[in-house]
């Protein structure tokens, strides 16, 4: 598996890291949240095997009664700050990996992170004047940085 | 917009490079020619030449095949693709936090209490 880059969703929660990782982690809450947007994830599409080497599946049924079933293995399991899952068949092997952080005032910080996203975004970022002349990367990543920081 | 996502990967892997952004961002004020995009880089017209073979290869620059100097011009396309891909990913995310929040506070008034 090549490592090309990788991509960060940062979101805070006014749970406990334990019910989030629960959240992720437990067929019945996952039914009522895994989406994606225009799409259901009924509960017997949902497999999850919580241990490392164990599957993970959801399939989500869209509007127009299309199904998509990802299809991951866990490789870390660690309730409840961190959570690693692969998914082999998307581009040479997705990593997602979630932590929980908690901010000790009753909200928890969820961090997403996936890798072998490709590059460009990265290091893109890190060179700040490549965007300018390219408008919707520039404003693309614009919208990145406000959210991350 | 469709691309296939191996055609996203050729795209992400041409933009790894400093020198080959380098390059779209001198194509992004204008087309120019291998000598004309040679001059700022401390390189050879062989070294700019494969640089620019790799962004062909992923489309992120046209080169016109009839004229001598073969001018080259970006092709914005494929970029705004691959900024529509990650935007894409993240979206999904976005929205299924949208959505956990919104169990999260039903789980909160289920139980009368916050979590």
């Amino acid at each position: 598996m090549t490592e090309t880059g990788e991509m960060t969703y940062r979101r805070v929660h006014r749970a406990s890291p334990e019910l989030l990782f629960d959240c992720m982690t437990t067929p019945e809450h996952l039914t009522c949240f895994w989406g994606p947007a225009g799409t259901t994830t009924p509960l017997d599409g949902i497999v999850v095997d919580l241990r490392p080497g164990g599957t993970f599946e959801t399939t989500m049924v869209g509007d127009d009664g299309g199904t998509y079933t990802m299809k991951a293995t866990y490789a870390e399991v660690r309730r409840p700050e961190r959570l690693v899952w692969i998914e082999p068949g998307v581009e040479g092997g997705m990593k997602t990996t979630i932590t929980f952080r908690d901010l000790g005032d009753g909200r928890t910080e969820v961090v997403t992170h996936q890798t072998n996203v490709p590059a460009a975004y990265l290091s893109a970022e890190a060179r700040a004047g490549f965007a300018t002349s390219l408008d919707r990367f520039d404003a693309y990543l614009a919208g990145l940085n406000r959210e991350d920081t | 917009m469709t691309v296939a996502e191996d055609e996203l990967s050729l795209v992400f892997s041409a933009l790894a490079d400093p020198t080959r952004r380098a390059i779209l961002e001198r194509l992004a004020e204008g087309d120019a020619t291998v000598s004309q995009l040679t001059e700022p880089f401390a390189m050879t017209q062989q070294a700019v030449s494969k640089h620019l073979k790799v962004l062909e290869r992923a489309r992120l620059i046209t080169r016109t095949r009839t004229a001598q100097s073969r001018p080259c011009a970006l092709d914005t396309e494929r970029l705004d693709a691959a900024a529509g891909w990650i935007a894409r990913h993240r979206e999904v995310w976005a929205d299924r936090h949208d959505r956990l929040e919104r169990h999260l506070a039903a789980l909160r008034d289920r139980d009368g209490e916050t979590p």
